[in-house]
């Protein structure tokens, strides 16, 4: 029995070999492994031998039909590599995938929305046509302050309400928009676009996108407001990065502070990033101001909580290394592309 | 607000270096921008003195100055007259670098020797400018004539100024003093204040001047000294120095002094010439219909009845704290001088400021609000500096209007709720020296420190206010990191929906690239999306008239055409206007985000041959009567000719069908069922005609999708086909029945069968598709429609759809007769109803 297989497989073997085509390779398989095949004779004679070399043949028999047809698939791959022969070359480039993009912009967003939410802030969104009255007024800016020179307004023209609409110029009145609608705990971030009468160049826009970030409660402390972004400035640009503050003013909070964080191009050695300072400004924050609490309607002696905001452009600048903050809205999709 | 080093340091004793200083006071909240060293590009510039000038022989307007540089005497050819012989002066020889004047950048340039109208000139007087110190190129800088002579200038001159960003509440930072203070108490040293102890009794007024302020809520407090003998002329080198580093022109002695004491202390001063002054009279009040002024600057203006002026016993003299008038001003020839230090409502004088477009230093000061005390304490120093300077000899205080003396409530704070805000403790040690090196005055009772703040601190109001100053001082340094505990908040008022983000995540799935785009744009780019002979409005001018839209509305759009007019591309709306635009190209908020988006396509297709799919999803903003407005999510999708398809180079063309599977998709995800919605015919003059539909469900529209009018995209540049989607999300969402429901499938083998007619052109598919759908039940599963033909194998008017159909029965396998049985339900019901031929 065994003799006859190896014979069998020999032959077949070296018919293999030289079988170049698909319909060779079919007559091998029939010739080989159908159903009138010589293997396929032997296999069903095993039957009829004595009981004590059934096992035996049995066994040899299906490895050697094992062996014909992993032979046959190996022969089929080796054909199917190219009609000449040739290799296929892996190195050639996929076919077209027609994936899109999300705009860099979302998918900072996104991000920040995405380390804030653990801390327990929801995001929310706010009109991007405001009255005077939140923009300004309820952030403790009354109308005259000088403080409103901290921010260059594009106002609408309305001829029944004169000088009450106009674009906001940041994400900081939907924290009273919130407040006054419930009462704490509130935990929010505010994502959204912005406005300043300003002209552009690489490093200002009249349009940007800021997200502002509010917590009140009875206990939130300046150092819950240190400790906050702390974690944020590790969580988006790596767990090395140190947090400074020092002292600020905005009108809507008390105390003030300004973050800047150790930049993350040079680990805080100093480097063009950071204009050679070792570190970068990143946002600004501060205590509630007790005025902007008790026009909303909040107790200032019994809630407290902290305030901040931050310009995403320059976070996604800062993430994927962008020099001009007007190519975000270019939408060049080499720029889609390149940040996608 | 410049601050030179030297003179800060002089104030505070401070010995620190510039670096450290500008570090703390940063860290403080004193935001230094930059720190300029004069001189640290000075090269081989030195203190000369003029030694004699010649006339130069070939030209009137230049003259031979002959320099004395220590070692040397170099002539060269000069163009100012500024100097005289025996000035000391900044010489530059030749080989020395200096500013380029003429450059609009700041570039340093070498000195070379020059022959100017045939004489040579070996160096060169310089200016202020030529020397980096200011803009002023006029005349050259004559040096102190104690300046070293021979030595390089940085000796003479020189030094480092600190520029301090400022926020608006610190008024008294406004001042060398205010930052003083700040800087003594970081450092812990002692503030020399510059201001003379009170000698009043000393020279009482000489005559009496009457003072009457009408309204002490616009003028809080005036105070006036007359200064008698008065040479108006060239002030000292020393003070010129400073104010020039200051960043303040230097003029003349009394002009100078008053300058000086503004950055010194920060209250601005004015000076009348005092004989100018009608009937010994000065008055604060508003203007009067008609009254007019001529100003310094020469203007006659016209006083409207809420500018506040200084008034003589005929007329205003002044506009308050904001312009002086040029009849008063102080000129060669004034006598007597009357010094004015007042206290203004910061108010007004930032609205008159900002309405006649004059913000200058002063008004800077007086529109963050001076304290009233300070007005005299400046008139003490100015006319001691005067004395100083030999411009005249002064009274301290000839009159004083302060009506209403306030005194502002000490501030209570609690000692716990330093900790309580800051979530760090400070001992009570550490408080007190914080806020004594101030200068506040404390009072302690029990648990409590009663807090007075110094006069010049004003905008310490409430207990938050007294911790930052702790906070700050101590250094912020000490809070430490922790984490906000707590219960978290319910669901808050306008949370953003999730399923934008899943929007947009589905059309990146569908191959669109996301922008975000300008919400400000301008009508012309709005009106662009209508062919331009439609409205018959002039290009690039608005949107037509309402005349115009009733004809469109009327004539080249029907009932889907209306209603995406109405809402989704809403072009005969009228914008919201914004009153002071940047330009014209965005002057009104966007009533859809199309025009925008074709720009991109086109901006794109610049470098792109195909797939270009974009798409927007930022609001559109619709106006409301009396309310804020609309600003409804609207998503715009813009596509090219060619995407790709299969193999490398093989491209597809974009047609109808294209679009539509993106926009059954968009909605299913959006969990609204492709079959839900309905597809119909749409005329609108953006779309091209029999290559656009609309959307709707339950009547409502919900979208509109199809190739942009061929006039509309050659108005946007555009080189070939395009096409565009335009999808009211919200109203999808209010459409959508939310989350998709299972229903389960037959688990026995279907039986399949393939169907070709022949229909009338007019028959729509969804007819077909419903028929079939109808005909077929129960035991139809799908119809999906696999291809269209309309040509020569089919007769004119007529189109072949062609249909595989899936059979099969939820509880056994069909058998092929059974499946023919419903199959030839369906081809007869198709015969019937729709006069279909089955096609051979």
């Amino acid at each position: 029995m065994q003799e006859r297989l190896d014979a069998l497989l020999t032959s077949a073997r070296a018919e293999l070999a030289v079988a170049a085509d698909d319909a060779a390779l079919e007559q091998w398989r029939v010739t080989h492994l159908g159903r009138r095949s010589e293997l396929t004779g032997l296999l069903r004679s095993v039957g009829s031998l004595p009981r004590e070399e059934r096992r035996e043949a049995g066994q040899a028999a299906n490895a050697a039909r094992r062996e014909l047809e992993e032979a046959l698939e190996t022969r089929q791959t080796e054909l199917r590599r190219g009609a000449d022969g040739a290799q296929l070359d892996v190195t050639m480039p996929g076919y077209p995938v027609r994936l899109g993009s999300l705009h860099p912009l979302t998918r900072t967003l996104r991000e920040i929305r995405r380390v804030l939410a653990p801390l327990g802030f929801r995001a929310v969104s706010g009109p991007e046509v405001e009255w005077d009255r939140y923009n300004f007024e309820l952030l403790n800016i009354p109308a005259d302050h000088p403080a409103r020179d901290m921010w260059d307004t594009f106002h609408i023209d309305d001829k029944a309400r004169p000088g009450e609409l106009l674009l906001r110029t940041h994400t900081s009145p939907v924290q009273a928009r919130v407040m006054e609608q419930i009462q704490p705990p509130v935990r929010v971030i505010v994502p959204g676009k912005v406005y300043r009468y300003e002209d552009r160049d690489a490093s200002h826009e009249a349009e940007f996108m800021q997200v502002e970030g509010l917590a009140i409660d009875k206990h939130i402390t300046m150092a819950d407001l240190r400790g906050t972004l702390t974690y944020f400035v590790r969580a988006m640009f790596g767990p090395d990065r140190e947090l400074r503050i020092r002292a600020s003013y905005f009108p809507f909070t008390e105390p003030s502070a300004e973050a800047e964080m150790s930049c993350h191009a040079c680990n805080g050695d100093g480097c063009p990033v950071c204009g050679g300072t070792g570190w970068i400004e990143i946002l600004g924050s501060g205590m509630v101001h007790p005025k902007v609490l008790a026009d909303v309607g909040y107790d200032p002696d019994v809630y407290q909580g902290f305030a901040f905001g931050m310009g995403v452009e320059r976070i996604a600048m800062l993430k994927y290394g962008v020099t001009d903050i007007r190519s975000f809205y270019r939408n060049d999709l080499r720029f889609l592309r390149q940040l996608r | 607000m410049r601050v030179p080093f030297e003179w800060l340091c002089e104030l505070t004793g401070i010995e620190a270096s510039v670096d450290d200083v500008a570090t703390r006071l940063t860290n403080a909240g004193f935001e230094v921008g930059a720190i300029h060293r004069a001189g640290e590009h000075w090269d081989r510039i030195v203190v000369g003195e003029v030694v004699r000038i010649d006339p130069h022989p070939n030209a009137d307007r230049l003259n031979l100055p002959t320099v004395n540089t220590g070692s040397e005497e170099i002539q060269v050819v000069c163009g100012a007259w500024n100097f005289e012989a025996g000035d000391r002066i900044a010489f530059a020889p030749a080989g020395a670098r200096l500013w380029d004047p003429y450059a609009d950048e700041p570039v340093l340039k070498e000195l070379k020797p020059t022959r100017i109208r045939g004489v040579v000139s070996r160096g060169m007087l310089c200016s202020t400018k030529e020397l980096g110190i200011s803009d002023d190129h006029e005349g050259i800088l004559v040096l102190d004539s104690g300046a070293p002579l021979g030595r390089p200038l940085a000796e003479a001159l020189g030094g480092e100024v600190l520029e301090f960003e400022l926020k608006a509440n610190r008024p008294d930072a406004l001042s060398v003093l205010g930052i003083a203070r700040e800087a003594a108490a970081l450092y812990g040293t002692q503030v020399r204040s510059p201001i003379p102890d009170d000698r009043a009794g000393e020279h009482g007024p000489s005559q009496p001047v009457q003072l009457q302020i009408d309204d002490p809520a616009l003028c809080a407090r005036y105070s006036a000294a007359l200064v008698h003998d008065v040479k108006v002329g060239e002030s000292p080198a020393w003070m010129r120095d400073r104010l020039e580093q200051a960043g303040v022109r230097p003029i003349t002695t009394i002009v100078d002094a008053t300058n000086y004491v503004m950055l010194e202390l920060g209250q601005p001063l004015h000076a009348f010439d005092w004989e100018t002054v009608r009937g010994g009279f000065i008055g604060v009040r508003t203007a009067r219909p008609g009254e007019r002024l001529v100003t310094l600057d020469g203007q006659d203006r016209e006083l409207t009845p809420e500018t506040l002026c200084i008034v003589d016993a005929e007329g205003p003299v002044a506009l308050a704290g904001v312009m002086g008038g040029l009849d008063t001003e102080v000129t060669d020839t004034t006598a007597t001088v009357l010094l004015e230090s007042a206290t203004f409502d910061p108010v007004s004088i930032r609205r008159t400021a900002h309405r006649l477009n004059l913000r200058s230093e002063a008004s800077r000061r007086f529109e963050k609000g001076l304290p009233p005390e300070l007005t005299v304490l400046a008139l003490r120093r100015c006319v001691q500096l005067i004395e100083e300077i030999g411009a005249g000899r002064g009274e301290i205080l000839t009159a004083d209007a302060y009506p209403e003396p306030s005194d502002p409530a000490p501030v209570a704070l609690a000692f716990d709720r330093i900790e309580r805000l800051m979530g760090v403790a400070y001992d009570r040690g550490e408080v007190r020296q914080a806020l004594s090196s101030l200068e506040f005055g404390l009072d302690e009772v029990c648990d409590e420190l009663r807090v007075t703040s110094p006069f010049w601190r004003r905008d310490v109001t409430a207990p938050a206010d007294v911790v930052e100053e702790v906070a700050r001082l101590v250094g912020y340094e000490r809070i430490p990191d922790t984490l906000p505990t707590g219960q978290v908040m319910d669901l808050a008022p306008g949370e953003i929906d999730e399923r934008d983000d899943e929007a947009r995540d589905v059309m990146a799935g569908l191959g669109f690239a996301e922008c975000v785009t300008y919400a400000l744009t301008s009508e012309a780019r709005m009106a662009r999306l209508v062919p331009p002979d439609l409205l018959d409005a002039p290009p690039d001018s608005p949107l037509g008239d309402e005349d115009a839209w009733a004809t469109v509305r009327e004539s080249a759009m029907d009932g889907a055409g209306r209603a995406l007019a109405d809402r989704l591309l809403p072009l005969d709306r009228e914008p919201l206007r914004l009153r002071n635009p940047l330009s014209m190209e965005e002057n009104v908020l966007r009533l859809t985000g199309l025009g925008t988006m074709l720009e991109t396509l086109r901006a794109n297709r610049r470098h792109a041959d195909r797939d270009l799919l974009l798409f927007d999803f930022q609001p559109s903003f619709l106006a409301r009567d009396g309310d804020l407005p609309e600003e409804p999510n609207f998503l715009t999708a813009v596509i090219g000719e060619r995407v790709s398809a299969g193999r490398w180079n093989e491209t597809g063309t974009v047609e109808l069908p294209f679009v539509r599977g993106v926009v059954d998709e968009l909605l299913a995800r959006s969990g609204l069922p492709a079959d839900e919605a309905s597809h119909d015919d749409l005329q609108h003059p953006t779309f091209a005609s029999g290559a656009s539909a609309a959307v709707a469900y339950r009547g409502r529209l919900l979208a509109a999708y199809g190739e942009v009018d061929a006039e509309v995209a050659e108005a946007f540049d555009l080189d070939e086909r395009s096409w565009a989607l335009l999808v009211d999300m919200p109203a999808v969402r209010e459409a959508s029945a939310g989350p998709p429901s299972f229903s389960a499938w037959s688990e026995y083998p279907s039986a399949l069968r393939d169907l070709a007619i022949v229909v009338d052109a007019e028959v729509s598919q969804a007819e077909v598709n419903d028929a079939i759908l109808r005909a077929g039940r129960p035991l139809l599963q799908s119809a999906r429609l696999f291809d269209e033909y309309r040509g020569e194998q089919i007769p004119p008017g007529k189109r072949s759809l062609a249909y595989a159909l899936s059979y099969a029965a939820p509880d056994r396998t069909l058998t092929d007769k059974q499946a023919d049985r419903a199959h030839n339900r369906v081809v007869r019901a198709l015969q019937h109803r729709l006069g279909a031929e089955l096609r051979g």
